[in-house]
């Protein structure tokens, strides 16, 4: 018999083991009055419980694997600050003296108080922050309530080495003891991949699934679970079969993880010390969290559709605060911002009625862009507002011919001129590229990258548009092969025109994160990848095994002899000879 | 006691990270150092309150220290500030 939940992995990996379940006890905050030498005595248990609980953080930031300190280290700190805050701590006592109250009561009304401070506030680095206080309050009221006992030391026992822990909710600091105590795997009722706790269990790799709901009823303690991250599946059963595939499984994935890792702290050199640039696909927190800790310099394509799958469209504040929530993510890293790409097999519900008898020929990409300016000029607005707070980068869609480009172009500066009218900050450096993704901007691509900073290769349309084969159809799909050798020496012709004006080529589209496909493209002179977080760490282990001249040659050696129809030979001598 | 405007310069304006460098210069000085912006006005020593003031970048925030070293603590300051909080560009 099979027991199967389903959740959301936050931390990839396979865990075999016995369930174990943490305790839920509510905390019961204590409200009472306090006078004379009481007060002193509240003033010294706040004060001793945000020492103890800084100096627990100081340690586990300590404890923290080295290839993980940065943005979980990060978190730490600003945490540990919080337990020093005087707006937090030293208010908090002065509550204590001047209302006569006990601490936890000290305490619970001060976090109150500036929690509607910060909700006031629309910005969204700020609505992190509530999340933050709202933990460091947890954190202290639980040393509170049992001064002295060791708090979290109670509530995770010892002896849960090689157990999955189930529990409804975890702190990082639970995550952090969790991983002293060297459980297998967690599992939760609550969280997502962007709680600060999975941002812990991913810096310390332990594989985790969040989001689970009723595992605490579901599950027995002490029976058999396996634990599949990567689909997000929670398994109990007693089925052999079940646990020698996962055994397997679970030791090839140790040894695969393990290299890509040792990867992931490498320079972004080639084996012949040429730069490669790898970037993220990515458009919501979540994911755009993992590129930034699997090593992405940035994003280099985040898609706006999500944006607009509503009945109604977006307003400028709405795009506005999705992009600014994305740069909180990427702290300082560019962000490529797509405009609108409906149309295709993509038309969102507010935009149904432009669709028309091809949609992969129609009013797509730019063209309903540029049919609909007041939309445009909506998204174009939003972007160049966060191009104020950080790097931005403006790509365009399905261009076909260079007049769509100017007034793409002539969109951006009359917004980004009104936007300065208004007094708003917008850089005036953003770059704008292209997306090559229709057989006439790849023919076209010198004419294009003249007037463009960067140029930006979708292979999927590309291969949809110069094979003529609609991948969504049972019939023709096999033929749906990037490796066609005309799509190949298309791409070549992309990369020598954007040259000629030295504009950088990126490659955007699933052939970038294809581990078969990248030793030929860095042969054809493409440096920069932008893929979906999981494929990072595999592309970098492939690259940085790669010798970019010797695979330059043995590609212009294969091209040079017409022939085959696919580079598909190519790509095997290129991983035989990588060994 | 000093007044002085300051612009932030960094890409990113007040963040986190830089909010907890700015606090961390600020608590290695005995004077009081205080931050004002839109009528705001937050102890700088706070990581609370600098976050709460929401600056983003190109903004301007005055700057005012008060104390035995409030010479030094400014010049440090604007110097975390100028430097652009260490990030990179």
């Amino acid at each position: 018999m099979i027991l199967a939940l389903s959740g959301t992995g936050v931390s990839d990996g396979i865990a075999l083991g016995r369930l174990h379940k943490l305790s839920e006890r509510e905390l019961d905050l204590p409200e009472y009055h306090v006078e004379g030498e009481e007060i002193e005595r509240e003033v010294r248990r706040l004060e001793a419980a945000s020492e103890t609980c800084e100096a627990m953080l100081g340690r586990m930031e300590a404890g923290l694997p080295e290839e993980a300190k940065g943005p979980a280290a990060e978190l730490l700190q600003v945490h540990r600050l919080m337990l020093r805050d005087d707006t937090l701590i030293g208010e908090s006592v002065r509550r204590v003296r001047t209302e006569g109250i006990n601490a936890e009561w000290a305490l619970d009304r001060q976090a109150a108080s500036m929690r509607a401070a910060l909700e006031r506030s629309e910005d969204a680095y700020l609505a992190l922050r509530s999340e933050d206080l709202d933990q460091i309050v947890q954190l202290l009221q639980r040393e509170l309530a049992q001064t002295g006992a060791g708090s979290l030391a109670e509530r995770i026992p010892a002896g849960l080495e090689g157990t999955v822990v189930a529990a409804r909710s975890l702190s990082p600091a639970d995550v952090a003891v969790l991983h002293q105590r060297r459980v297998a795997g967690v599992v939760t009722e609550h969280g997502g991949s962007w709680s600060h706790s999975a941002i812990l269990a991913r810096a310390y790799g332990i594989p985790t699934v969040m989001a689970v709901r009723r595992a605490l009823r579901v599950l027995r303690e002490g029976e058999w679970v396996i634990l599949d991250s990567h689909y997000g599946a929670v398994l109990a059963t007693e089925d052999d079969g079940l646990h020698g595939h996962y055994g397997e499984k679970f030791r090839q994935l140790a040894r695969r993880q393990a290299r890509n890792s040792r990867a992931l702290s490498v320079p972004d050199r080639t084996l012949d010390g040429q730069r490669f640039r790898l970037f993220g696909n990515a458009e919501r927190g979540p994911e755009l969290a993992r590129c930034v800790e699997q090593g992405a310099a940035g994003i280099g394509l985040m898609r706006t559709e999500f944006l607009f799958t509503d009945a109604t469209l977006p307003d400028e504040e709405t795009q506005y605060r999705a992009l600014r929530e994305a740069q909180a993510v990427l702290d300082g890293r560019p962000l490529t911002v797509r405009t609108l790409d409906a149309g295709g097999d993509k038309l969102p519900e507010a935009l149904a009625r432009f669709d028309g008898p091809n949609p992969a020929l129609g009013l797509r990409g730019i063209r309903l862009s540029l049919a609909l300016p007041e939309l445009f000029d909506l998204q174009l607005r939003a972007i160049l507002r966060a191009s104020g707070h950080g790097p931005v980068r403006i790509l365009l869609p399905m261009l076909t011919r260079l007049d769509e480009l100017e007034r793409a172009r002539e969109r951006i500066s009359e917004c980004a001129e009104a936007l300065r009218e208004e007094g708003v900050a917008v850089d005036p450096d953003v770059q704008v590229g292209g997306m090559i993704e229709t057989p006439a901007a790849a023919w076209a691509t010198e004419r294009f990258a003249a007037r463009l900073d960067f140029v930006s290769i979708g292979t999927n349309d590309l291969v949809q548009y110069v094979l003529a084969v609609d991948r969504q159809d049972e019939r023709v799909s096999h033929l749906f092969d990037p490796s066609c050798r005309a799509v190949i020496e298309l791409i070549r012709h992309v990369v020598r025109g954007a040259a000629v004006h030295q504009r950088p080529v990126q490659i955007c589209g699933e052939m970038a994160g294809d581990s078969r496909m990248v030793p030929v493209l860095v042969g054809l002179g493409v440096r920069e990848f932008s893929m979906p977080p999981g494929r990072l760490a595999e592309i970098k282990a492939v690259l940085i095994r790669l010798d970019a001249a010797e695979v330059r040659r043995a590609v212009e050696a294969f091209l040079d002899v017409p022939g085959s129809d696919s580079v598909d030979a190519l790509c095997d001598q290129l991983i035989r000879s990588r060994g | 006691m000093t007044r002085r405007t300051i612009r932030l310069v960094n890409r990113l304006g007040l963040h986190a990270r830089a909010a907890s460098r700015l606090v961390q210069v600020a608590a290695g000085f005995e004077s009081a150092v205080w931050l004002e912006r839109d009528g705001r006005r937050v102890n700088a020593k706070s990581i609370m309150g600098v976050l709460m003031l929401a600056a983003p970048v190109g903004s301007e925030l005055v700057l005012e220290c008060d104390g035995p070293d409030e010479e030094e603590a400014t010049r440090a300051v604007e110097a975390l500030v100028d430097d652009r909080f260490g990030e990179a560009e």
